[in-house]
């Protein structure tokens, strides 16, 4: 047990799970400096395309209040101090001036779909819309060897200063014969080492192009590898998740454009401003894990009264990211809204550690140290993972405390 | 003279080859170059891991995967002789979202890809955010599936039995509220006059009259003489049973019962050109499937009058698709008011799942056609797992005898701009052909 109390504790205390949201006035007033320059940087480049972001937020009714608004909240979200307000509002009205390349690899187009006003708040929205046109393999206006010649004429002209986003994995299988690309027959990891060249930093998005994803779990028929496992020497930042939340794209983009400087990332590579979060410490039913009630079976008295959903497998507990609070579909709803534990979607094999619907104490998830735990009910302080460690104690007491309450014991 | 061009855009890529005679596309074939392996990462898998595997086949229509797969296994449960029990309400709200989302995929269909294609052919420019309309009205759309599914995409909300949410009052007319916003807007942009007019049409000269992007696409597309090309077998397969839609074929105009087990699937034709994907078949005909076929096959009055003059031509099938959206979005309305809360949201079946073995079929119709998830399970872990999906038979690639329902539209097209049109007017959805 020792051994394995020191690696959770390691892992707690390691530098990069560590987020700092004030590193002092001088670094924040050097970094103003530096921003302003990069603005005013941009704003000589002419705009990659068409979209005006002034006249899209106009035809959707957005005002002026309503921007800084959601200028704000974003300067918050990427956890810089309010003063920064202002040029986060100047950038996003530059995001056509934003040099992004998409490239859609071995996927299932979700984060696409995601990124097409699917999701996010509507701001959000309409910042995607103008990057997105240009040069996304999906979305663009051109198509076949015009497209490509597109593609190849951006990256000559933004060489070194556009950011490649990736959605999917990349099929290694069969010398990459399980996907390739183009009229030339490119393999997708011959077409993702060519983009990624001249790139200044690439983004995997979704759990694909971050960690391989649906395509890598086992037995993993295409031998998929996500973008990390192909790109090593190049800044490279992962927003997984299935899909990924565009929110998080917007995040990411502005930051760079913004600072010229890839977030602050924890040791998988995610922005710490969106997976610094787990998905249980902001979850709704929390207050129903605290108190032990728990959903036992679908469509029980506990779920009808939105009780946690732990012991129906939610992997809550030791999923990092910021669904809880971004949501979904222009913060409509999330899974654990409608009574659908987390899957674990962000985190790193989850298809084959977490599984599903099995509780997340029969998964095999493995402890740092390794072995698979058996269930809460069984063993009582099972240790998850290292996030789990706290949660399994505190289910195992809260489910006793419940249980008391039932049978009347209570002190009430 | 064998000229190659390639076509991507909208779920990922997807290859046609074209021979030209005489200026005229004599044939031409279609590849899919890539795969995943979906069916071999379901096997050996507990079965409910299926509910959150499958969708993932797709980012555009997922929940229709969830849709197949929960009703995979129920029939395993009903075969075994442990028929489940699915209330109304779990019922209704299954079909609102499956319906939700078939409607997102007609708006992109149609504005991300149909107008820009067709603007271009008839070089009459359409301004860049005007793409941005169907990516509005769909995540109006979208927002009403997430308010009962969670999430869209990728959802696993539906599970055997019934769903997982338990919507409250301040749910439903949330969702109403929405989509009487998304029908305002349909009637705004699209029409110009009231849902309820429009179902009621009958002929195709109204159509033109009508002052939205729907009178425009009439014209555009007739300008085009989209009404008089793009034939294929005019024989339709609906395989999905829906409140919208019934299974039945149709061939010489005659509409006939369909059985699933009647489904084959072949091997595809391409020349020197890999491709993953497979042909499917019914009795070993190619069959057209997706809304055109639906209209048909369920007798939409206005269908099949244009039906009449113009046959299964590339307008015929434009315009029963974007048709579909305004039957789609009646559906919906009534399907949400006849929601009873009261009404428990999941039945428990009798059998633990992890004692249940044998075999299943789950048909829905998702937007481009009837998709088909079979099973077999050995005390709830997957055997076996096969999906047939839409695009399989719309763009299958036959040989120059038995060629595919989008390779028999494009020949006899005078430029590969008309061919490639004619093969987006089935939709192309790569990463479903191969998955
Ligand atoms: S991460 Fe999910 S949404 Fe993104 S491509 Fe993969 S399966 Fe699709
Ligand atoms: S276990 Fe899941 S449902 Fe329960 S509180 Fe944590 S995140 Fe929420």
């Amino acid at each position: 047990m020792s051994d394995r109390v020191e690696a959770v504790k390691k892992l707690f205390t390691s530098k990069s799970s560590r987020i700092e949201t004030n590193k002092g006035d001088t670094y924040y007033q050097e970094l103003f400096v530096k921003c302003e320059a990069r603005l005013n940087e941009l704003r000589a480049n002419t705009p990659a395309n068409r979209l005006d972001f002034s006249d899209l937020l106009e035809e959707n009714g957005i005002d002026r209040r309503e921007f800084m608004k959601w200028a704000s909240a974003t300067t918050a979200m990427l956890m810089l101090p309010p003063m920064f307000t202002p040029l986060v509002a100047d950038a996003a009205v530059m995001m056509n001036r934003a040099p992004v390349i998409w490239l859609e690899l071995q996927d299932c187009a979700g984060n696409s779909e995601a990124l097409l006003r699917a999701d996010g708040p509507k701001i959000d929205e309409i910042v995607l819309d103008i990057i997105s046109l240009e040069y996304h393999e999906t979305l663009q206006a051109a198509s076949g060897h015009q497209a490509e010649k597109q593609l190849e004429e951006a990256m000559e002209h933004f060489k070194g200063k556009y950011l490649l986003f990736v959605e999917g994995a990349i099929p290694m299988g069969m010398s990459g014969q399980y996907g390739t690309i183009g009229a030339s027959g490119e393999t997708f990891h011959d077409h993702l080492v060519r983009c990624a060249a001249n790139a200044a930093a690439v983004v995997a998005v979704g759990s694909c192009a971050t960690f391989g994803g649906v395509p890598a779990a086992s037995p993993n028929p295409t031998g998929a590898v996500g973008v990390m496992d192909v790109i090593k020497n190049k800044p490279l930042i992962n927003i997984p998740a299935c899909p990924a939340n565009p929110a998080n794209m917007v995040g990411v983009i502005l930051h760079y454009l913004l600072t010229g400087q890839v977030p602050e990332l924890d040791s998988l590579l995610r922005p710490k401003f969106a997976f610094g979060y787990r998905i249980h410490d902001n979850c709704e039913r929390r207050a129903h894990f605290d108190a032990g009630e728990y959903v036992e079976e679908w469509g029980d008295a506990g779920a009808q009264n939105n009780f946690c959903l732990y012991k129906m497998g939610c992997k809550g507990p030791m999923t990092f990211n910021n669904c809880s609070i971004v949501r979904y579909n222009e913060a409509v709803n999330w899974p654990i809204g409608v009574g659908r534990g987390c899957i674990g979607c962000s985190e790193p094999d989850f298809w084959d550690k977490y599984a599903y619907e099995r509780p997340m104490a029969d998964a095999k998830i493995k402890a740092p140290t390794g072995g698979v735990e058996k269930t809460v009910d069984e063993f009582g302080l099972g240790m998850l993972t290292a996030a789990g460690i706290g949660i399994a104690i505190h289910a195992a007491a809260s489910a006793v405390a419940g249980k008391r309450e039932k049978s009347g014991e209570s002190h009430e | 003279m064998i000229t190659r061009k390639w076509i991507e855009r909208i779920e990922g890529e997807a290859s046609v080859q074209f021979t030209f005679e005489h200026n005229k596309v004599s044939f031409a074939t279609i590849a899919f170059p890539h795969f995943r392996g979906m069916e071999a990462i379901l096997h050996a898998r507990p079965a409910m891991d299926a509910l959150v595997i499958t969708p993932r086949v797709c980012g555009i229509c997922g929940h229709s995967h969830l849709f197949a797969a929960v009703r995979a296994i129920e029939s395993v449960y009903a075969n075994s002789g442990f028929p489940l029990e699915i209330s109304p309400k779990a019922e209704a709200l299954r079909e609102l979202t499956l319906s939700l989302e078939l409607i997102q995929n007609h708006f992109k269909w149609l504005y991300l890809v149909i107008y820009p294609e067709l603007s271009h052919l008839v070089q009459c420019p359409i301004a860049d955010s005007f793409r941005l309309k169907g990516a509005y009205a769909a995540s109006l759309a979208t927002k009403v599936l997430a308010i009962f599914a969670g999430q869209w995409p990728h959802s696993s909300y539906m599970i055997p039995g019934g769903v997982t949410c338990d919507p409250t009052y301040v749910d439903t007319v949330r969702a109403m509220g929405l989509l009487d916003e998304l029908i305002r807007w349909f009637e705004k942009e699209l029409t110009g006059i009231s849902l309820e007019e429009y179902l009621h049409l009958s002929s195709t000269k109204a159509l033109s009259r009508l002052s939205g992007d729907m009178g425009d696409l009439d014209k555009m597309l007739r300008a085009a003489n989209m009404h008089k090309q793009g034939f294929s077998y005019d024989r339709y397969c609906v395989l999905g049973e829906h409140g919208f839609s019934k299974p039945s074929k149709n061939i010489n105009k005659r509409t006939t019962k369909v059985n699933a087990k009647q489904v084959t699937l072949e091997n595809p034709y391409t020349v020197d050109e890999k491709t993953y994907a497979k042909n499917a078949l019914y009795q070993n005909n190619p069959f057209e499937t997706g809304p055109l076929a639906r209209a048909i096959i369920n007798g939409i009055p206005l269908i099949k009058h244009l039906h009449r003059s113009f046959r299964d031509s590339t307008y015929s099938r434009i315009m029963a698709r974007s048709y579909e959206i305004a039957l789609l979005l009646n559906h919906c309305k009534i399907l949400l008011q006849s929601i009873r809360l009261d009404e428990p949201s999941f039945i428990e079946p009798h059998k633990k799942i992890t004692s249940l073995s044998g075999e299943g079929v789950g048909i829905v119709e998702a937007p481009r056609g009837p998709l088909m998830h079979k099973v077999t399970l050995n005390k709830g872990i997957i055997d076996h797992y096969a999906l047939i999906t839409p695009t399989q038979w719309n763009l299958a690639s036959g040989s120059p005898q038995t060629p595919g329902p989008a390779q028999k539209a494009m020949i006899g097209a005078d430029s590969i701009e008309i061919a490639t049109f004619t093969f987006r007017a089935f939709d192309v959805c790569s990463v479903c052909t191969t998955h």
